[in-house]
């Protein structure tokens, strides 16, 4: 007979991976299981010797292995040379002396019983797709949905999402970008109005109970170790997840061995789309699910821009194309690809209308101004990339202002551009690109965007 | 190398000075150096001197002490090394920290003033003790200012009758700073300076 406990401890740990310091809980209670063999110890940080007396370390909690990612210390703790990963740092810092804590006892019971409350019908192509996406999830093969921007993709999760549910399954959403993550939240929660459902990214509370569907930015899954029965990656394309192998080590790890990791974006990388082609299933949305195409990107030259808008001078034709959003009472986005350049440019915007807003990654307001936009209190946003995708405006109009620049690569300039158009309402927009000289990505964006709309896809 | 603030990559061209190792490389990026506002204060007074604060604690400077205390970041220890260097290094004086309580060091494992003037090579010597382990914070003013004082001269050091320049990341009221000085000086010591990375509004 195994002395009873305090079950909040289980649901809390089962699938994490946490700093035994930082629990939620009281030590002598951690303590305890630990003593009971309920809860099993991880080092930190393994560090193994290598070559010239330089030693290869290992994150335990987020894997990295970089060893430009790892500081040495003298520590007063353990009184030696002390190594910690710079990478998951903001999660609590671990190091060679810090201990992690997994739930190794009898697992918790998550329920069977889950409504599914959307309302809505899939088109064929939607149901096709997600018939497919259950079938993988069956074989546990990996799958890739690869459906254009105003497709419906979340929605075609629901049925193997409800299904894994009712089959007492634990499933993770996860994506790059928290903004993602807050638009999936309320959605999915009056999807399943019954299912205990946890959204977790920095500066989120950890609920204390067996949350069976987690919304989770892939940063988080660091901090998760074979928890689930399938992850979906919404938006795997993004920033920083395509670009960051820590972060695709996360998400892997977040799966039970043997389960397979699903993919969803409109923007797959050629590597993604060649790698599912080989060892899982691809599934095609080329349609937006009202039907209508895709806006075509419109290149229009704005030489020496940025000198203008330095010298404190909009450019004739950004307050023309403004102007005219304003008069149409349409909402519209302009796109920046520097956060020092969008600011300049603000109070130069702001003589056209006082109410027009900028936003970034780090603005206090950020959530706060977008709503706003929603709601018709701003006429329109400049915006960073963070606004490139997970949003829906209906009637939205998008501008770029320097298109040119790197940080707007193929994929960005589509995903912004599946920002216009989404709603049946109002399927058409502009999407105009400012530039000073077009680039390859430029090209590139529109040729696939013809492509996709004439039925073709790459292959 | 990436800047240790922003992770944005760095430029890899060294300075001169770097190259004639004159300056450390900066550890952050140009963006990141600009973030942080200098003050220069400089003041003379009774029980110190002479007192020199180099920034204002802005929000990339909260920022950077969150991270670097709080997260317990060690490698931010050298971001300031260079600007701790040219007020400390050019004076003909005994750098003194002011210290960690030895539980409080324990706990944070690393004294974070003691750290910051290894990674900028400054010579320094451990001459006080910290006597109380209570949070200045959570003190009234008259409180604090009613306190025995807060340090001890570490038994079996020596005082001389010359310059010593404490150093702390951060000023706020000055009391700290004061009780340190005074312990120094009746010590025996002939002139007291401090030099702070940060002045606080009081
Ligand atoms: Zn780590
Ligand atoms: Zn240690
Ligand atoms: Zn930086």
């Amino acid at each position: 007979m195994t002395k009873p406990f305090n079950p909040a401890i289980r649901d809390f740990l089962d699938g994490r991976i946490w700093l035994r310091m930082h629990t939620p809980f009281t030590s002598e209670e951690i303590d305890a299981l630990i003593d009971a063999g309920h809860i099993q110890i991880i080092k930190g940080i393994e560090s193994k010797p290598s070559f010239l007396n330089q030693k290869r370390h290992l994150c335990n909690r987020c894997e990295n292995e970089d060893s430009s990612r790892f500081t040495t210390f003298h520590c007063a703790k353990c009184e030696g040379p002390c190594t910690y990963c710079r990478q998951c740092l903001k999660m609590g810092r671990v190091s060679s002396c810090t201990e992690l804590i997994v739930w190794n006892g009898e697992k918790p019971q998550y329920p069977t019983n889950h409504t599914i409350a959307w309302q809505g019908t899939l088109t064929p192509y939607q149901q096709k797709a997600s018939d497919e996406l259950t079938d993988s999830q069956n074989k546990r093969v990996s799958h890739l949905i690869y459906a254009v921007c105003g497709s419906g993709k979340t929605e075609i999760l629901f049925p193997p999402i409800h299904k894994l549910l009712t089959e007492g399954k634990r499933v993770c959403i996860a994506a790059p970008r928290v903004d993602v993550i807050l638009e999936l939240e309320p959605r999915l929660r009056s999807a399943f109005p019954n299912t205990k459902i946890e959204a977790v990214y920095g500066g989120s509370k950890p609920t204390m109970e067996a949350s069976q569907l987690v919304l989770a930015t892939t940063h988080q899954l660091y901090r998760f170790l074979h928890a689930f029965d399938a992850v979906f990656v919404d938006e795997a394309d993004a920033f920083p997840y395509k670009a960051d192998a820590t972060l695709q080590k996360a998400v892997k790890k977040a799966v039970k061995p043997g389960s397979p990791v699903h993919y969803v974006t409109a923007t797959p990388s050629d590597k993604l789309l060649s790698e599912m082609k080989k060892t899982g299933v691809v599934s095609i949305i080329n349609r937006r699910y009202h039907g209508h195409p895709l806006p075509i990107p419109k290149f229009i030259p704005l030489w020496n821009y940025e000198k203008q808008i330095r010298k404190g001078k909009l450019p004739r034709k950004l307050i023309d194309w403004t102007k005219q959003r304003l008069a149409n009472k349409e909402p519209f986005l302009i796109f920046f690809h520097h956060i020092g350049l969008m600011e300049e440019a603000e109070p130069l915007f702001q003589l056209i209308d006082p109410r027009i807003r900028s936003v970034h990654a780090a603005h206090p307001d950020r959530k706060e101004h977008v709503q706003a936009l929603r709601n018709k209190e701003l006429p329109g946003l400049l915006t960073t990339t963070i606004l490139e995708r997970g949003i829906t405006i209906p009637n939205v109009q998008v501008a770029v202002i320097g298109a040119e620049q790197q940080i707007f690569d193929k994929g960005a300039l589509i995903q912004i551009g599946g920002r216009v158009g989404r709603s049946a309402d109002y399927p058409t927009g502009d999407f105009i690109l400012f530039h000073n000289g077009i680039t390859y990505a430029m090209d590139e964006a529109k040729t696939e965007i013809d492509k996709l709309n004439k039925g073709g896809v790459r292959t | 190398m990436n800047c240790l603030l922003c992770e944005q990559r760095l430029a890899s061209i060294p300075s001169w000075k770097s190259l004639l190792a004159v300056e450390k490389t900066s550890l952050i990026c140009e963006n990141c150096s600009k973030s942080f506002e200098r003050v220069d204060i400089k003041e003379e007074g009774d029980v110190i001197d002479q007192i020199t604060s180099i920034y204002t604690y802005n929000g990339a400077m909260r920022e950077y002490l969150h991270q670097y205390k709080f997260l317990q970041d060690v490698a931010l220890a050298g971001v300031f090394a260079n600007e701790l260097r040219s007020e400390l290094a050019r004076k003909d004086a005994i750098v003194v920290p002011i210290p960690m309580h030895p539980q409080k060091k324990i706990e944070r494992t690393f004294a974070h003033v003691e750290e910051m003037l290894a990674s900028a090579r400054i010579p320094f010597k451990d001459l006080l003790i910290k006597t109380n382990t209570e949070v200045m914070g959570e003190k009234t003013r008259e409180e604090r200012l009613s306190m025995r004082n807060l340090f001890a001269i570490k038994p079996g050091s020596t005082i001389h009758n010359t310059t010593y320049i404490l150093v702390d990341d951060i000023y706020t009221t000055g009391t700290t700073l004061r009780h340190a000085a005074s312990v120094l000086k009746e010590a025996g010591a002939k002139r007291v300076e401090a030099i702070t990375l940060i002045r606080a509004e009081k």
